[in-house]
Parts: C-alpha cells; sequence; structure tokens
C-alpha cells in the first residue's frame, strides 16, 4: 500500500526512510511514523494476540489507551505501537502468541474455551485434582501475562531518573484547552509546567484540522516559559504530588494549581466481534490519515452516537476511502455484528427496535460510542464524578481546592446532541467483549452478576475488568452499563470504580529508580576492606563482621591485644546548667553525682519500665556530658532526649556527634602498653582507672578515651574526629605490632561480650524486658528523690518478681543452639528462649544467654534447649562466665 | 501517602522528611495508679478526625513540633513549636 | 585540652575527607592545607562540577540569634546559618564558639547552571530562584539522608549531609550529574 497524497498537518517526513524490523522482518516507514503506522502501510492488520483467547487484534485507538498494539521493542516488552516513534534499527517484536503472529496455538482457547473460561475459570476449572494445582499453576503462569522481560538489562536501561519539578500551576493534557491554560498561567507570571501524553502538544486538535492552531499554540506557550513535556503520562496523583512519566525519567511535580485537560476518551460500541481487527475508533482513523496519510481501509461502514463520529466520513471521503454506510444510533441504527476471521470483511447493521438488519461488505468499520471525559486522575486529585443521564456518561461535579479542568474533561465543546448507546447489541451473534485487555465479555459480566458479585467494585476484582493496560479507558464505561443492566440499577447507583494509579502503563522499573541506599561507612572503612574484611550490614553502616579467623582474633583480645572500630556508636553531647538533672530524670540510675572525668553505665527505659538503650555516659565537666549509645538506638534515642527536652522545657542543648567522632577500642592484656606509647597519659591503674575517661592526645590526634571493658580485657574506648579515622587506626596497628595486635571484628566482639553477659539491646531483650528481668535490678535507683521516665512501672515491676529471667548457659563443647530456639520445662513445654550463643574458643565451651523461668534463674540449675529436632541440656550461670568478678577489667 | 507539613523552622516538607510521635497526650503528674499508668502507656485514642500530634524533623533541625492533623484526610490544620502550641486550643 | 578539643581538627596529623578516596579516583591532585588534604585540581573541566569541602569549619551554636528561619547571612567569609530559634551552623569561620562539628558534617559544592537539576534527582527540595534567594538555607532530606542545602551563589548550592554518607553521596551526585556532563571539580 502506498501513502496518501501529502495531508496539511502530516508528522511525516517523507524524505527520510527509517529501516526497522519487524518479527525479524526488515521494514521502511518514514522518520515521524510510529511503529505502527509504518507497519499499517504495509498491510499489517494483526498487531497483538489477547489476553486470554489470544484473538487476533488490530489498531483500535491509534492513541496509546488500548491494548491492542502491544509490542517488545529491542526485548523491552509492553511498548505502544500506535504511539512510540519510529527509530532506525529498532527491533520489534510480537507479545503473546506461539509460535507466530499469524499461527498462533493457544488460539485454540478461543474456539473451545467460552464455556470453560468463565471469570475465574483457573480456580473453577483447574481446582480437580487437588494435587495438580502446582501443574496447572505452571501452566497458566506461562500462558497469562503480556510478553516477558529479559533476564539481564544493562545499568541504566530501564532505570528512570526521579526528577522533582515544584512549579506554580501543572496542566495536565496539552490539547487546545491545556495549552491555553498554561499560555494564560505563563504570561501571568507562573511557573509553569504542562504534561502531555503525546509526542507532539495538540491532541486532537492535530488530527481534526486544527494542527496549525494547535501547534502555533505550543509555540506560543514555551515561548512564554512553559516547560512542555511531551511523551510524558501523568501516572498518578498522590497527595498533591503528580508522578509523570517520560522515557527515562520519572518527574515528580508538586504545583500550587493543577490544571487537568485531559480531554474525553472516545468509546467503544459493545457487540459481536468487536474486537475484530478492522473496527476502529473515530479518532484512530483521523489520527492515521492526518498525521501519517495512511488511508485505514479501502470500504469503510461508520456506526456512531454522535456528530463527532460523523465527522470522520467526511475525512474518510477526502481520503478517498469509500464509505459505504452510516449507522446513526440517532436514528435508530447501531452496529450488531462485525464478520471476517483474519479481519473484517463484512459488518450487520440494525435497527435498533429489532425490526430491520443490513449485512454489508466493506474492509473497516468505524465505531464511535461517544466521548468519556477522562476524569481518572482528578479523581485521584480528590474531584468527584456524577452520572449524566442526557450524556450517558460519568462528568466531573466536584472539585478541590487547588484543583481545576479545562476542556472536554470539563464537559466544555460538547455541545451536538449525543445518543447512548445500549449496553450490548448482537450478544446472540458472538463474543461482545466489555473489556478487550482482559477478554471479558458481556457474557462474563451477567455470569458475574448471577454469582453474586454485584457490584462494580466487586465484578471488577472477580472479572478484572477495567484492570488492564487500559486502566478502564475503553472498558469502565461499557461495564458500568451492563451493571446496569443485569442489576436493573440506574448507572449512577452502579457507579464507577475508584480511579487508581497507574493511569498509564508504566515499567517498574521507571517507579524504583536509581537504587541509592544511603549507606554510612566508618572513617577506618578503606582500611578494613584493605585488611580483607568480611563486611557486612549493621543497621545502616557497612561493618567489618570479621577479617577471617573470628575465633582467632577473639583470642587475640585474650592474649596480646585486639583493635575493634566502633565507630558506629551513638555518640550526644548532652550540655547546660540542666544537664546532670535531665539524664537523672531520663535515666533509672543517677548522674548528677557523676564525677566529672568518671564514666558510669546506664540503660534507657520508657514509661512502661522498658528497656529502649544502653550505653556508657562520660561527665566532661559539670555541665557536659558524653553519651554513648548503641549502634543501631543513635537516630532513636536523639529523638526521644530531644522529645523530652520539648516538654521539659530546661536548659539542656543536644549535639549529635555520631558520625563527628570515629572510635576504636584497643583491648587486652598489652593495650596498657600500647596506650602508653601512644600518649602522654600516664596509664598505670592507678592513673587511669577503670571507668576513668581522659581527654589527652592518642597519636599526636585529641581523643577523649574511656577505659570501659565490653569485651572484657582491660580496654580503651578512644573517641576522635572522624578525619583522622586512618591515622590513628595505623598509628594503634603500627605501635601494637610488637605487642601481637590484632584487628578484631563485630562477630569476635560478640563472642568476647557474650562471656562477659553484656547484653545486646534488641538482641538479648525485646519490648518486654525490664532490668529487673535482664537481671541488671542494680541499674535502678528507685530511692532517687526525683521522678525520672519509667519511675513507676519499675518500682511495680520490683515488687512482683518477673516470670521469667536472662540469664547465661553453658555446655560442652559442639552444637552451637541457634538463636531464638525455645528453652523447655519438664513436660517439654517451651517456657524461655535462647537469645544468643555462641561456641568459645577461650572457655572451650558453648556459651549463651537465654530468657528462663525465674525458678531456674539459679547457678547450676538444669534446662534443656529444643533446637529443630536436637534436645540440648545446658547449666545456668548468673555470674559472666569469664572473669565473674571483674579483676581482669580492673587490673 | 505524600503529604505535605510545614515545619514550623525549616517551612514546608515532604510528610516522609518526618517522624511521627504519636498523639499529644500528657505524661501524669503525679503517681498515676496502676490503671491510669497503663492507660497512659498503652491506650490512645485514635481517633478518626482532627487530633493533635507531635511530629520531629528527622531530615531537617531535628526538632519536635506539635501538628493538628485530620487523620482522614491528612489535611494537616496547622503546626507549631510546642511552647507556641501551648496556647492553641 | 579543652573541653570539647577532642572534636576539632588540630595538631600534626593530615585530617581526611571521607571522600579523598572517590577525588583520587576521579584524578584529584592533593596539597596539605591547614592539616587537610585538600583536592586542588582534577583532569577534567566542566561547566557543571561538584566540589568536596568537607574541610570546611562547622560549628553548632546554641542560643538565640537574629536570623531570618530560611536565611543564612554571611560575614567575614563566613556563613552563619540558622536551624531552629536558638541554634544555628556556622561555617568557615575559624573564631566560632561552639560545638565543632566540622567532621560530623561532610560536604559537596554542586556548582553551575545544572546544579538545580542535578539536585533535582535526588533531592525534594524547592531550590527555584524565587523560593530560594542566595543565602537560602535549607535544612532536609537529601538523597535519602538529613542534610542541609545552602545556596552560595547564583548557581553554587553547598549541600551538607552526615560524614559516614560521603562515599555513598560521591555515588549518588555523580550518578546524577553524569547526564548533564558533570565532573568532579576543586
Amino acid at each position: 500500500m502506498s501513502r496518501l497524497p501529502k495531508q496539511p498537518g502530516e508528522r511525516i517526513n517523507r524524505a527520510r526512510t527509517v529501516r526497522f524490523t519487524f518479527d525479524g522482518k526488515p521494514v521502511d516507514g518514514l522518520a515521524g511514523d510510529t511503529i505502527a503506522s509504518a507497519l499499517y502501510v504495509e498491510g499489517q492488520r494483526t498487531f497483538s494476540r489477547s489476553f486470554k483467547y489470544h484473538r487476533r487484534r488490530g489498531l483500535l485507538c491509534c492513541a496509546g489507551q488500548c491494548p491492542n498494539c502491544l509490542v517488545a521493542v529491542d526485548g523491552a516488552p509492553g511498548v505502544r505501537a500506535c504511539t512510540e516513534p519510529l527509530r532506525e534499527g529498532m527491533r520489534v517484536e510480537h507479545l503473546n502468541a506461539s509460535p507466530s503472529l499469524e499461527r498462533d496455538l493457544m488460539a485454540v482457547t478461543d474456539a473451545v474455551g467460552g464455556p470453560f473460561t468463565p471469570p475465574g475459570f483457573y480456580y473453577k476449572t483447574f481446582i480437580r485434582p487437588r494435587r495438580l494445582w502446582p501443574l496447572y499453576e505452571k501452566v497458566l503462569r506461562n500462558a497469562a501475562g503480556l510478553g516477558r522481560l529479559r533476564e539481564k538489562q544493562d545499568e541504566r536501561e530501564w532505570r528512570s531518573e526521579y526528577r522533582r519539578r515544584h512549579a506554580d500551576v501543572l496542566v495536565i493534557g496539552g490539547g487546545l484547552a491545556g495549552l491555553r491554560a498554561a499560555l494564560a498561567a505563563a504570561e501571568a507570571g507562573e511557573d509553569v509546567v504542562l504534561a502531555d501524553e503525546g509526542a507532539e502538544p495538540g491532541g486532537r486538535a492535530l488530527a481534526d484540522g486544527r494542527h496549525d492552531e494547535a501547534r502555533a499554540l505550543a509555540a506560543r506557550a514555551a515561548g512564554a516559559g512553559v516547560e512542555i513535556l511531551s511523551s510524558a503520562p501523568a501516572l498518578g496523583c498522590f497527595d498533591g504530588l503528580v508522578a509523570v512519566w517520560q522515557g527515562t525519567t520519572l518527574h515528580q511535580i508538586r504545583a500550587r494549581r493543577l490544571i487537568f485537560a485531559t480531554g474525553a476518551i472516545e468509546q467503544p460500541l459493545v457487540f459481536a466481534g468487536n474486537d475484530l481487527p478492522g473496527v476502529m475508533l473515530s479518532g484512530a482513523v483521523r489520527r492515521l490519515i492526518s498525521l501519517y496519510a495512511v488511508a485505514p481501509g479501502t470500504r469503510a461502514v461508520v456506526a456512531a452516537t454522535s456528530d463527532r463520529g460523523l465527522e470522520v466520513a467526511e475525512a474518510l471521503r477526502a481520503a478517498r476511502v469509500e464509505v459505504v454506510a452510516v449507522a446513526d444510533l440517532r436514528a435508530g441504527w447501531t452496529v450488531l455484528e462485525a464478520q471476517g476471521r483474519k479481519q473484517v470483511r463484512a459488518v450487520v447493521l440494525g435497527a435498533i427496535d429489532g425490526s430491520a438488519e443490513r449485512r454489508i461488505e466493506c474492509d473497516l468499520l468505524v465505531v464511535s460510542g461517544g466521548f468519556a471525559p477522562a476524569t481518572s486522575l482528578v479523581a485521584q486529585a480528590g474531584g468527584r464524578t456524577a452520572y449524566d443521564a442526557r450524556r450517558g456518561h460519568f462528568a466531573l461535579a466536584d472539585l478541590p481546592d487547588g484543583v481545576e479542568a479545562v476542556g472536554a474533561v470539563a464537559g466544555e465543546g460538547a455541545t451536538a446532541p449525543e445518543a447512548v448507546p445500549p449496553a450490548v447489541s448482537g450478544a446472540q451473534r458472538g463474543k461482545c467483549f466489555a473489556c478487550i485487555c482482559e477478554d471479558v465479555t458481556a457474557k462474563d459480566i451477567h455470569l458475574s452478576v448471577d454469582e453474586g458479585y454485584d457490584s462494580i467494585e466487586l465484578s471488577k476484582r472477580y472479572t478484572t475488568t477495567t484492570m488492564g493496560p487500559c486502566q478502564g479507558r475503553m472498558c469502565q464505561l461499557p461495564a458500568v452499563r451492563l451493571m446496569a443492566q443485569e442489576t436493573g440499577q440506574d448507572l449512577q447507583s452502579v457507579g464507577t470504580t475508584t480511579a487508581r494509579p497507574p493511569w498509564s502503563t508504566v515499567p517498574l522499573g521507571a517507579l524504583a529508580g536509581p537504587t541509592y541506599e544511603p549507606a554510612k561507612r566508618s572513617a577506618i572503612h578503606a582500611r578494613h576492606r584493605e585488611l580483607g574484611a568480611r563486611v557486612q550490614w549493621a543497621g545502616d553502616w557497612r561493618r567489618a563482621y570479621d577479617y577471617g579467623d573470628p575465633q582467632a582474633e577473639a583470642l587475640a583480645v585474650h592474649e596480646s591485644a585486639g583493635l575493634i572500630d566502633v565507630s558506629t556508636l551513638g555518640k550526644l553531647i548532652v550540655r547546660g546548667p540542666d544537664a546532670a538533672e535531665f539524664l537523672d530524670r531520663l535515666y533509672p540510675n543517677r548522674f548528677s553525682n557523676l564525677k566529672p572525668g568518671r564514666i558510669r553505665y546506664g540503660v534507657l527505659t520508657s514509661d512502661a519500665g522498658r528497656i529502649m538503650d544502653d550505653g556508657t555516659i562520660c561527665r566532661l565537666d559539670d555541665e557536659s556530658f558524653y553519651v554513648t549509645t548503641t549502634s543501631s538506638g543513635a537516630g532513636a534515642v536523639e529523638q526521644w532526649f530531644a522529645w523530652w527536652l520539648a516538654d521539659w522545657g530546661m536548659r539542656v542543648t543536644l549535639t549529635d556527634v555520631t558520625q563527628g567522632l570515629a572510635a576504636v577500642n584497643l583491648a587486652g592484656p598489652r593495650a596498657r602498653e600500647i596506650m602508653g606509647r601512644l600518649s602522654e597519659l600516664d596509664c598505670s591503674n592507678e592513673a587511669f582507672a577503670y571507668l576513668d575517661g581522659k581527654r589527652a592526645a592518642v597519636a599526636g590526634v585529641p581523643s577523649l578515651i574511656l577505659r570501659i571493658g565490653f569485651v572484657g580485657e582491660v580496654g580503651y574506648e578512644i573517641h576522635f574526629p572522624a578525619a583522622y579515622g586512618h591515622h590513628v587506626w595505623d598509628a594503634i596497628l603500627e605501635a601494637g605490632a610488637e605487642h601481637g595486635i590484632r584487628p578484631f571484628g563485630l562477630e569476635p566482639q560478640r563472642i568476647l561480650r557474650l562471656q562477659k553477659m553484656h547484653i545486646l539491646v534488641g538482641q538479648d531483650t525485646d519490648s518486654e524486658s525490664t532490668p529487673f528481668g535482664a537481671a541488671m535490678p542494680w541499674i535502678v535507683k528507685l530511692d532517687k528523690d526525683e521522678d525520672f521516665i519509667g519511675k513507676w512501672a519499675l518500682e511495680h515491676a520490683a515488687e512482683h518478681p518477673s516470670e521469667t529471667a536472662l540469664v547465661g548457659f553453658a555446655m560442652p563443647d559442639g552444637d552451637v543452639p541457634t538463636e531464638g530456639a525455645a528453652v523447655l520445662d519438664e513436660r517439654g513445654e517451651p517456657v524461655g528462649q535462647v537469645t544468643s550463643a555462641r561456641h568459645s574458643r577461650q572457655l572451650g565451651q558453648v556459651i549463651g544467654m537465654a530468657w528462663v523461668p525465674s525458678p531456674l534463674a539459679a547457678d547450676g540449675a538444669t534446662i534443656t534447649i529444643s533446637d529443630e529436632r536436637r534436645r540440648l541440656s545446658a547449666s545456668v550461670l548468673t555470674k559472666p562466665f569469664y572473669d565473674p568478678e571483674g579483676e581482669v577489667l580492673r587490673s | 501517602m505524600s503529604y505535605l507539613l510545614t515545619c514550623p523552622n525549616c517551612g514546608t516538607r515532604e510528610v516522609t522528611d518526618f517522624a511521627y510521635g504519636g498523639e499529644v497526650s500528657r505524661r501524669p503528674r503525679e503517681r498515676p495508679s496502676r490503671r491510669e499508668l497503663g492507660a497512659y502507656n498503652y491506650f490512645r485514642r485514635n481517633v478518626a478526625g482532627v487530633q493533635r500530634e507531635w511530629w520531629y524533623h528527622r531530615s531537617g533541625c531535628r526538632a519536635w513540633f506539635v501538628a493538628e492533623r485530620d487523620t482522614r484526610d491528612n489535611r494537616v490544620l496547622w503546626t507549631a513549636l510546642p511552647d507556641e502550641a501551648k496556647a492553641m486550643q | 585540652m579543652t573541653a570539647f578539643e577532642f572534636l576539632e581538627v588540630s595538631g600534626d596529623a593530615i585530617a581526611r575527607s571521607p571522600m579523598e578516596r572517590q577525588a583520587l579516583a576521579a584524578g584529584a591532585r592533593f596539597e596539605v592545607r591547614d592539616g587537610w588534604n585538600v583536592a586542588v585540581s582534577y583532569p577534567a573541566n566542566g561547566s557543571l562540577t561538584w566540589t568536596d569541602m568537607s574541610h570546611l569549619r562547622k560549628v553548632e551554636v546554641h542560643g538565640t540569634h537574629d536570623l531570618t528561619p530560611g536565611l543564612a547571612a554571611k560575614a567575614n567569609g563566613s556563613w552563619r546559618c540558622p536551624i531552629t530559634r536558638d541554634r544555628m551552623l556556622v561555617l568557615g569561620a575559624s573564631d566560632a564558639d561552639g560545638i565543632d562539628v566540622t567532621c560530623s558534617l561532610a560536604a559537596l559544592a554542586i556548582c553551575g547552571p545544572q546544579a538545580r537539576e542535578v539536585f533535582a534527582r535526588f533531592c525534594a527540595l524547592d531550590l527555584r530562584e524565587r523560593e530560594m534567594p542566595v543565602g537560602g538555607f535549607r535544612p532536609g532530606s537529601v538523597a535519602r539522608t538529613p542534610g542541609y542545602v545552602l545556596r552560595e551563589d547564583d548557581d553554587r548550592f553547598l549541600m551538607l549531609f552526615g560524614w559516614a554518607l560521603g562515599e555513598y553521596m560521591w555515588t549518588v551526585v555523580s550518578d546524577a550529574a553524569a547526564p548533564f556532563g558533570g565532573v568532579a571539580g576543586a
């Protein structure tokens, strides 16, 4: 076939050929063509096979709305051939047909499938025998869906960039009304964005003879500063944020004013064979002729409900297509059936009162079932619709503040009288599709109502009508009409389904955006990598889990010295005249009597007396405290402190320095010597005792040194500016080299702390744990005069011993019980659980912590642990496994 | 959910900038009974309508403020710093 | 040592930015300036650049101030940036009295006519000319993490964020700037 003579508004460039392939065959089109227009010129009529019945489908809307022309381009499925511009070398392939579009074996479902494939058939037909369901499922999964994703993609290939855009006005829809609104706003000095789904702004006007006006308006709007986004459908409105997808960019637009100029959607008619290739909407025909100079057929029949539909007859004649009959519903005629095997060969027209019918041979049936305002996005933005009985569709009835509608979506320009088509005609003659995306027929809707799905929302979920790629554009109104007919309700009572995003089909990759994952890394992180650390996530930090041999690393801490990066600890500076009182109110123990330069352990409790976090607190001077928290609790503790401060209004300031300070823990019998080499401090036990906090230079770097003992050996936790991370780390390892120092990771630290029964909040405690249950009654100072958070609940807890207690347990070397394994009573009932367990090479035992019934919380008691199928016996300890009296620590 | 909140310090931001702190309740001033303590710790009014609630500008100034919001449609009536909020009725 | 000297960059050791390795990989040449190893030049040039400014001194100052919310004031080459009514961040002043948070906040300056478009890829702040005059200061989320943005000049935006997120943020910014031809610059 050849092109029509030059059309006044055509988009094609006849001087430039673009070559691409369709199912492997080379095809030539013109620059400015879409895939569909180029293929149509070459005689292609079948563009896809339908979802369920694998029926042939051809061009219906030519506006990117229906599912009929979905193809894969260069391996990416879900591309609409009717709107996708042609590119040199693009590889276009059909979807959903095997072995080929022309010979599709699954088309057998169309011939035999009707009675067997009603709505929900996969649950009805394929449930017996039940044991075969896994097989059925596999087969159905293979049969379902439209196209396949490639297993691997290039990094940026299917990913889109997010782009935030703030604006005064966002206009959605670039038809004449949208362009005018955008221009007016821009001329009034507003910052305007216009998002249009078309490749070129102008909308319907481009194809109905008003192209010059549209193009002039678009140029004026651009000149006035409107940012025009083309090929950019709006996907949804989310509390004022509008997502607009444009190729590789997902715009997230917030505007003070939203102007919807989304137009109206031409509706199909429901009759037998209404999905046959060659059945086209009037708008599609006009676009093919005007934009691409393609004759849609040779002999056409037109069936319409309004003058707009009839205007197409003129356009067809101008394109030298013979118009052999026009069925005007207002004159009492409509179409009953489209006939033909591969495409339309004839149509049967009928009088609406059943008094007459006529069969006419043709190769094109142009239908126009009226124009329904595209209200979905407006509804997502808070607009309401109501049924307009005179026009036979749902129209906007109410708009929220900041939301406007202009043009056809607002009912403007719809002056000509329209006739409301019947819900279905020619129903006895064959399949009449209400929903072409999901292959739902008028009969299916009848069946679903029969089965009790008699509300439009239920029917939607049962039949999946409106849930396909057209998102209700082609099927919402037909489904509502059918539902009204079946249930005897009026259309207003039936109502519409809730408008949900996405309004346009979009690849999931476009929504996912770039994969930014905020990963915190200590200032020493690069060194860990160089030392061969296994790096794992710990909360939002990347941490050195171990350096290859956690047991040996733990042993080094006992035998010589170890160095661990603890920069992830939360660190807060609490400062002000009321700082001490503030901490007294937050913690169950006292800090007002802590001397400057001394450290105290603290457990934060909620007002329910439950443990929230723990850490050490060092008093720097009268008004300043240095508070550390768990690594994962840093943010929550700052938030918690700030919250009470907001309520109490005390003279206290908080400064989070978690990331500002690197911290390392140098521990082991040789740690003191190493410290001595790195600083001028007197590190003797008398001068620098356990729980002292001193400020001094370490390797020339000003530091805060806390003598604490999380891992059970003499240890110095050194906090210093993060900018010196590598310097201090390197200096310590160098100074300790001759003492056998070894870096150790998170896992050996866990072994070491377990030997000391130092709890990990969140690991050994849960949201029900109190300091009493967790064997730390000494931390609660109920004799404090002042009120503190958790006081009342802890007073109660002190008087009512908890039913379970956290204890240590030890077992002979062997299997390590799984964390979370159950502790059993003598009858074999679960009464507790293991929270931590590790093999300890130092102790030659398996050790752990567990919650057990209080009567068992006694040294020497025996507990039984059920771990998968094993029963393990362990003996209870209430004092630390290693250095129970803390003599090593204090030495 | 992507509505806007106005931080009294920083101005208007996406709600994802903030942490929700729950409805404003009053910590008992005197030692509560067991029942009162339980109610304070565990019971929330959970209204369908306008409620006064705490918000924390986690990604911004890291300050707490108070908002009145309609829980049905996320319409925010006002936001204020705690001392100003005490005056709002 | 004074009470908070352990927070301050001082002494003989060389202070390093959390993005030093990324800058090195981008071909930076370094010089030690005021105790910091600073990238002073890069091989590539472009109209859109991002520059590691982590060495900039930052001090959190508590106490009421006279600043307008959202607007920083420049004096003697340093910026006073209001965060709340009684808390501000002072950037680039050697004598500011408060808690030194230099190493709590890493910093990148994104410069060039396309700077706003780069921000738009990872940040929801409204940085339009009218909303964000020179001196505009915005605490808020950047690349899904807490941050601050200061418009230092017509086409120069300074972004502050957590020190531990240096490597992450460098990746985000270079990824976002790449389609615009952005390069690391000094």
